[in-house]
């Protein structure tokens, strides 16, 4: 991770410099480098057609006349369309034509104007940073000059003090992207559900409360659904159980003689759960080998509540929260779970168990019932890479969101806008929970092709017991096979961002 | 459509059904029936009559009074006369009792018919009354006045829907509509030569392969309202193998109703002449048959469309859109409609995505789709809002052509793709797709209709227009 620091703009001496232009500013921008450059700047820009629309940029190399090694300019769009996003889009599109610079700078001056303001240089930062993400763990033979250099960022801009004031909150939400993008990238081999586990108890030092679960324990719960999807494995199945408590941290040093100021009534906590089947071979229902190791982030929603957990505690929110995640593997064996076994959840529902392939509602099924009966909480959000059938209807553009409560909804399609991680809206309904009728059980695990993602989420309804609750198939938007601004390909962390800004914005109070 | 008759009493003869709330259940003498909604008993009296009961639940809405009476009717089985006593309601929830019994009630007509003289197939005998009894006779029927041409639009449908395509080939199916020009509409059916002439080389790209000829029927409704209609565009492939990209043979029988938008298009401007809708309205109905033969278009074909835009032929199966693209641009052309909303069973995506109880929406203009969605609520064709544009159109970039009209990778988001894919053809018109791909048939019974053809469309139509239509605004 590069070291970031921000400064007052100037024209760095040496290194790559970034400069970020709206289409109403260009030309003033180029003016400026035109003076230092003897007006290569704006030569390159018109040969290069560069009109600074959003998503443009442009690379001149050693420009005479600087020091620099590089200079990148890159388009805002419209400065009237500036958004905190578009300013993260920004930073992104630099580091990435600046990764072979050792030292860098960005000057992220326009992305300050209204309404971004001041903070708009730590959004560049932000979205800088997390283009810069690499999981190079097991690269043991790459040649120095094919690794990225950058290793120190500065990003230029008028208001240094709101810059770095604003910086740590998003540097922590940066990290816990970090941490659920390699969560997902590392291989099933070694990222087992208790080497998953472990990843989360490391988390300790943040200040989150850790629970781990084993089998015992999850069978004197009755996780009959849960233990009925990891019997197949060697690796045994762990719940991980995250807590953190930000609203009402414990007083230090309070005042004597206060009683008469009520304790105040602890608040319903905020629940996030997670699906973590650190690998999915489908079971005895075992998919096709093509395209199967693709399922070692089948735990690509335990991920995202990890890192969104490590976010929160990372920047002290304001909050109550918890994060549970179900971790389990899932294999083909002699002890594996059958198509047609009757398996009984937590909730004292029984489920026939039909595809051994739709194990991440069995898994989260009785997770969901037992955070609901522990926490009472304000509600419940799920991320699952649960069906193939969500890729089929929205791609990879949208990660499907089902939810029973459109308040709550509504809170995540303008979070997941705002940090570029959109979700669309699907229907539930009685009719489609007709679907999982039973022949011999109070539901099976599958209601067939037709609108297979909806089924699934109306399987998980039936474990919420009256909470506000919502959903988010991630199956298509947890990975991607090509780089985005601010996401390079492999593991995007999908739900961090978006539920860390749901938190923020509106479970927080004013944000800071 | 069978007949339905308003009355002030229970006739004597034939199934007596009453619809029914809790209180008024515990009055029958139908055991451990309640009077929920969803409910419906059955039992004989002394004199050997069927009594049926049907429930209301406590607050009926229009729906619940639908689907009593739909329940009702299917219950009457084998008998040719119901009487359904909805005098426990008000007019105007008494008259959507006929809706829902007129929709139960239809049998396709090709269907076999009982022969009294043949004791081996003793089929039962067919409904042939249905008597509705209410308190106010004259204002239920004339609310029922403003819900019939709906229903008949649908049913209209569901007959088209259910031809096999032997004998719904393109040029057939433009003689069935060439009919309705005795209920007041304008018909005229541009063969092969003239959609040469007009450029519709996607359609003709798609009909090469079959013998049968394409054509492109335009049914119009003058109206009263000045301006510019609403327009309708309908898929209308009357089989669809697949071409050369052919479908894998379990299933493909019901490739017959691939023609089903066409077909609700044509129900919804059969429904605005029976109640001399004061909306122009126009509708462009692409019928071909995608067959395979030596002729046939290839994956990888470029064709032109009306507009001008050159398309590459990816898969040979996604035909509705090559289709819908002429006709989309060419109705934007001649007619400059004020909206246009096209209706096709174009994708097995929408299957997956939204399975047999929602059609899938897609539309660029948020009031239209508002009050699409509001249509489709009130008339039990319920829709759901699907995102099209922007990344999505990242797929259709073609190497060599304008377009290509699908994603040549597995496991992708088509019916998004497609409903992209057609927003290329209408320019600035407003302008929605329905994919009715998985609604268009039920495989079960229903409380509105049996098994088969639902004319999916037709009623959504038709109240869409009454809702947004036939104000004077421009």
């Amino acid at each position: 991770m590069p070291e970031i620091a921000f400064a007052k703009p100037s024209l760095p001496k040496s290194g790559g410099l970034a400069v970020l232009a709206t289409e109403e500013g260009l030309a003033a921008r180029l003016a400026a480098l035109d003076a230092a450059t003897g007006g290569a700047a704006s030569r390159a820009a018109e040969a290069a057609a560069f009109t600074a629309r959003k998503g443009q940029s442009m690379t001149l190399l050693a420009p005479a006349g600087t020091g620099l090694a590089r200079l990148v300019l890159v388009g805002l769009g419209k400065a009237a369309e500036l958004t905190p996003l578009a300013a993260e889009e920004a930073g992104g599109t630099a580091a990435a034509a600046l990764l072979q610079d050792a030292a860098a700078a960005i000057d992220a001056e326009p992305a300050c104007a209204a309404p971004v303001g001041a903070a708009g240089a730590a959004r560049v930062a932000l979205g800088a940073l997390l283009r810069t993400y690499r999981f190079d763990r097991y690269r043991t033979k790459e040649k120095p000059e094919d690794k990225p250099k950058l290793a120190q960022l500065t990003v230029l801009a008028e208001e240094v003090a709101a810059a770095r004031a604003a910086w740590p909150s998003l540097k922590a939400v940066a990290e816990g992207v970090f941490l659920a993008r390699d969560l997902v990238t590392e291989p099933a081999n070694v990222l087992t559900p208790v080497e998953m586990a472990e990843r989360c108890v490391a988390l300790r030092p943040l200040g989150l409360e850790v629970e781990v679960f084993g089998p015992k324990e999850m069978k004197k719960l009755g996780f009959g659904a849960l233990l009925g999807v990891a019997q197949g494995s060697a690796n045994e199945p762990r719940m991980v159980v995250m807590h953190w408590r930000g609203a009402s941290p414990p007083a230090k040093g309070a005042r004597k003689g206060a009683r008469a100021a009520k304790p105040s009534k602890p608040t319903k906590p905020l629940a996030f759960l997670g699906k973590g089947v650190t690998f999915d071979t489908g079971g005895i229902s075992i998919k096709p080998a093509a395209g199967m190791e693709e399922m070692k982030w089948d735990m690509a929603g335990a991920g995202a509540v990890i890192g969104l957990m490590a976010a929160l505690a990372g920047r002290r929110a304001k909050v109550d929260a918890v994060g549970l995640v179900g971790l389990v593997e899932n294999m083909p064996s002699g002890t594996a779970q059958r198509p047609g076994d009757v398996v009984t959840t937590a909730s004292g529902q029984t489920v026939e168990v039909l595809n051994t392939d739709a194990e991440g509602r069995l898994v989260l099924a009785d997770v969901m019932w037992y955070c609901k009966k522990r926490f009472d909480p304000a509600f419940m959000i799920d991320l699952a890479t649960l069906t193939g059938a969500i890729i089929i209807s929205l791609g990879h553009e949208h990660a499907g969101l089902f939810a029973n409560d459109d308040a709550l909804a509504q809170g995540i399609e303008a979070a997941g806008k705002a940090t570029g991680e959109p979700v669309w809206r699907m229907p539930l309904g009685e009719a489609y929970d007709k679907m999982l009728k039973s022949d011999i059980a109070d539901m099976k695990n599958i209601g067939g092709r037709p609108a297979g993602s909806i089924t699934a989420a109306q399987f998980l309804q039936r474990f919420v017991d009256g909470c506000p609750w919502a959903h988010l198939d991630i199956a298509g938007t947890a990975w991607s096979t090509k780089d985005k601004p601010t996401v390079p390909k492999g593991a995007t962390a999908f739900g961090v961002r978006l539920l860390d800004a749901l938190v923020a914005d509106r479970y927080e109070g004013a944000k800071g | 459509m069978i007949e339905v008759r308003f009355r002030r009493r229970m006739p004597e003869i034939g199934a007596q059904a009453v619809l029914a709330g809790p209180e008024a259940a515990a009055r029958l003498s139908l055991p451990g029936f309640a009077g929920r909604a969803g409910e419906a008993a059955a039992a004989h009296d002394a004199a050997g009559r069927r009594l049926i009961g049907a429930g209301l639940g406590a607050a009926p809405w229009p729906r619940e009074v639908r689907e009593a009476a739909g329940r009702a009717v299917a219950l009457a089985h084998g008998e040719r006369r119901i009487a359904i006593d909805a005098r426990c309601l008000p007019a105007a929830l008494a008259a959507e009792a006929a809706v829902g019994a007129s929709l139960r009630a239809w049998r396709f007509p090709g269907a076999p018919v009982p022969r009294g003289d043949d004791p081996a197939t003793p089929l039962p005998p067919l409904l042939e009354r249905i008597d509705i009894v209410v308190a106010e006779k004259r204002q239920a029927g004339a609310v029922w006045d403003t819900l019939r041409p709906g229903v008949a639009g649908a049913l209209y449908a569901r007959d088209l829907v259910t031809e096999p395509a032997n004998r719904l080939t393109p040029h057939r199916f433009a003689a069935r509509l060439r009919r309705l020009e005795a209920e007041g509409l304008a018909v005229e059916v541009l063969g092969r030569r003239a959609l040469r002439e007009a450029g519709f080389g996607a359609l003709l790209g798609v009909a090469a392969g079959s013998a049968e000829p394409p054509c492109v029927v335009v049914l119009r409704w003058k109206g009263k309202r000045e301006g510019a209609p609403v327009a309708f565009v309908g898929k209308g492939i009357t089989f669809d193998t697949g071409g050369v990209s052919i479908k894998p043979a379990e299933g493909m029988w019901e490739m017959r109703g691939d023609m089903a938008g066409a077909a609700a298009c044509a129900g919804a401007m059969r429904a605005l002449a029976l109640r001399r809708s004061r909306c122009p309205a126009v509708a462009v109905l692409g019928l071909a048959e995608n067959a395979i033969g030596a002729s046939a278009q290839r994956p990888g074909d470029v064709v032109r469309t009306v507009d001008g835009t050159t398309v590459e032929v990816i898969d040979t199966d996604a035909e509705g859109r090559l289709v819908l693209a002429d006709c989309l641009a060419w109705t934007v052309r001649r007619f400059a409609p004020r909206a246009i909303i096209d209706a096709a069973t174009l994708t097995g995506a929408i299957v997956t995505a939204l399975g047999h109880h929602r059609a899938g929406l897609f539309s660029t203009d948020a009031a239209l789709a508002a009050q699409i969605a509001a249509a489709g609520e009130a008339v039990d064709e319920p829709v759901w809002p699907m995102p099209m544009g922007g990344v999505y159109a990242e797929a259709l970039k073609s190497d060599i052509a304008d377009l290509r009209h699908c994603s040549p990778e597995r496991r992708q988001p088509d019916a998004c793709h497609a409903a992209t894919f057609l927003g290329h053809f209408v320019g600035g018109t407003t302008w929605a797709h329905l994919d009715i791909a998985g609604v268009e048939a039920r495989e079960e019974d229903a409380p509105l209709g049996p098994r088969g053809a639902t004319g999916f469309g037709a009623r959504l139509l038709d109240r869409l227009v009454s809702l947004r239509f036939e104000t004077d605004e421009a």
